[in-house]
């Protein structure tokens, strides 16, 4: 199958830094892509070239099996999108904002009703945009980006700013549009925790590299419990273990084991208190996807 | 285009540039009519001499003003609540983006010049001018139009790139007076600004009179609205947007 998007050792880069940095990134039809790296990482200005906001400075950008610099026009009206916040005339109603993204893309009557109630804002669709509150202006604007019904939506931090009540809302919407209406979703944030509920694949881009890209199982996966061993001679224990046949990691004050059955530590344990070295611990630590977002992007310390 | 022409003109609904629009040539009409009223004794040609009062405050002040105003306006919409990204991702040619200002604007110069025409007309049959209105009017009309475009280019190439509402209009402004130096300088024919003042017959009501004045006049207009037009959207296709 063809991916909606792709991208080819996609660079830009700021002066002498590159915001971000041969990114390959691969998009399948009716997935929801979580787009996760801590701010200023280069997810936005990722979304931006796929857009077309921006120039790439290096790298090439396919969208729908064609290339963006010579079908963006045709790119872009198969492609919703609501990048950093929201665009609004505030001077407008909410309708009277609608009607002009109608005008620009040419789409019937109806889908303005149908978004509106997507999104309900029925009821506040004739007051002016400047009276709306944050969680309003963030439905409209995933109205907006609706109206077309498109095949592809780019949404970059769309609950930003959200209450939790309102975040849950704009998540349900969100993951209901693939079946719903077809669509592919590409979905950026921050946040671990919203990415794990909403996306079925995932990317995780930190200074402008991608370091993840795959499918939300296979990262989850990796989540799988480890085994700390604490001993009175770790570098002494970690060389036996490793003679053994086992991949031990050394920490600050232990041994880390991935992937080891019950007889194996078992096996491990008898092991080290036949080489006379004092077992103190045998803990299970579960790995969670936090853990695994932080090792990635290296940034236990100054989160 | 046509979707985009008429895009922009919802965007200009419930605006308060509307204001602006009546105000300015109300008052340029009623300051040179004073002046016109209370100088009787020198100003002795009517209808004429009213013009050259009127026209003066307007074209050269109100008039430039006022499409610098209304074409910061136009941008400042977009510069605002990230309505470039909206733009931009839209499925439309970034160069009818800029055509569509160019056209709004020009329609509302073409009513803010028909405006002013009438205020002009009324102000005279209030002082109780005797003589028939002079024939040279449409001249003034068209003329001011097509010249009011192109500064209007000018002024929207402006305000798309500069973020600032005042900074374009004050340029505007130096322009404004720049033009007056080019016309005494009798290079007119060669600046936005100046051709305005030829084109309404503000400073010499003699105006154009052959047919390769004409010519002239009308060729240095398009090619300054399609070099800085030419100019604009090929900067707005490579810009990064940053909104």
């Amino acid at each position: 199958m063809m991916p909606i998007i792709s991208t080819y050792n996609l660079s830009k880069r700021f002066g002498n830094t590159y915001g971000v940095k041969d990114v390959n990134l691969c998009v399948e039809e009716g997935e929801i892509f979580g787009f996760l790296g801590p701010n200023g990482a280069g997810k936005t200005t990722t979304l931006k070239m796929l857009l077309g906001l921006t120039r790439p400075s290096r790298g090439q950008v396919k969208m729908f099996g064609k290339d963006l610099t010579t079908n963006q026009h045709w790119i872009l009206s198969q492609t919703g999108s609501l990048i950093e916040s929201p665009s609004y005339y505030e001077h407008l109603t909410g309708l009277e904002n609608l009607r002009i993204i109608q005008k620009l893309r040419n789409v019937p009557d109806k889908n303005i009703s149908e978004v509106l109630k997507i999104v309900r804002l029925e009821k506040q669709k004739d007051k002016k945009v400047r009276e709306y509150s944050l969680g309003m202006k963030q439905r409209l604007g995933l109205a907006m980006a609706l109206l077309s019904f498109p095949k592809l939506l780019i949404l970059d931090e769309p609950t930003n700013g959200l209450d939790p009540a309102g975040i849950g809302e704009i998540r349900e919407l969100i993951k209901s549009l693939p079946r719903r209406f077809g669509m592919t979703v590409l979905i950026s944030s921050h946040l671990l925790s919203e990415i794990e509920q909403i996306a079925t694949a995932v990317g995780i881009i930190h200074h402008g590299e991608l370091l993840y890209q795959g499918s939300m199982a296979s990262l989850k996966s990796k989540s799988e419990p480890a085994i700390i061993l604490k001993t009175r001679n770790n570098l002494l224990a970690k060389e036996i273990l490793t003679a053994y046949g086992l991949t031990p990691l050394l920490k600050e004050n232990s041994l880390a084991l991935e992937n080891v059955s019950d007889d194996e530590v078992a096996a491990a344990n008898k092991l080290l208190i036949s080489r006379d070295i004092d077992v103190l611990r045998i803990e299970e630590h579960k790995k969670t996807l936090e853990n695994i977002f932080l090792e990635l992007t290296g940034k236990e310390k100054c989160l | 285009m046509i979707r985009c022409i008429a895009a922009e003109w919802m965007k200009l609904k419930h605006s308060r540039i509307w204001l602006i629009l009546i105000i300015l040539p109300i008052i340029s009409v009623l300051i040179g009519s004073a002046n016109f009223f209370m100088n009787q004794g020198v100003l002795q040609n009517e209808w004429y001499s009213l013009w050259s009062q009127v026209s003066l405050f307007y074209g050269e002040f109100f008039f430039p003003l006022l499409i610098a105003i209304c074409c910061a306006y136009v941008w400042r919409l977009e510069h605002f609540n990230h309505n470039w990204y909206m733009i931009m991702t839209a499925p439309v040619k970034r160069t009818s983006i800029f055509i569509a200002k160019i056209a709004v604007v020009s329609l509302l110069l073409f009513f803010v010049q028909g405006f002013f025409f009438i205020l002009y007309i009324i102000a005279g049959n209030i002082i109780g001018l005797s003589t028939e209105i002079p024939g040279e009017l449409v001249g003034w009309f068209l003329r001011g139009w097509m010249a009011s475009i192109t500064i209007g280019t000018l002024q929207l190439a402006l305000s798309m790139r500069f973020r600032s509402f005042a900074l374009p209009i004050g340029i505007g402004l130096c322009a404004t007076i720049f033009g007056l130096a080019m016309y005494i300088a009798e290079l007119g024919m060669f600046f936005p600004h100046s051709l305005l003042t030829i084109g309404m017959g503000v400073l010499s009501q003699s105006g154009l009179s052959s047919f390769s004045e004409h010519l002239q006049f009308l060729i240095t207009n398009i090619l300054y609205i399609l070099v800085i037009g030419l100019l604009a959207t090929n900067w707005l296709r490579r810009t990064d947007i940053v909104a």
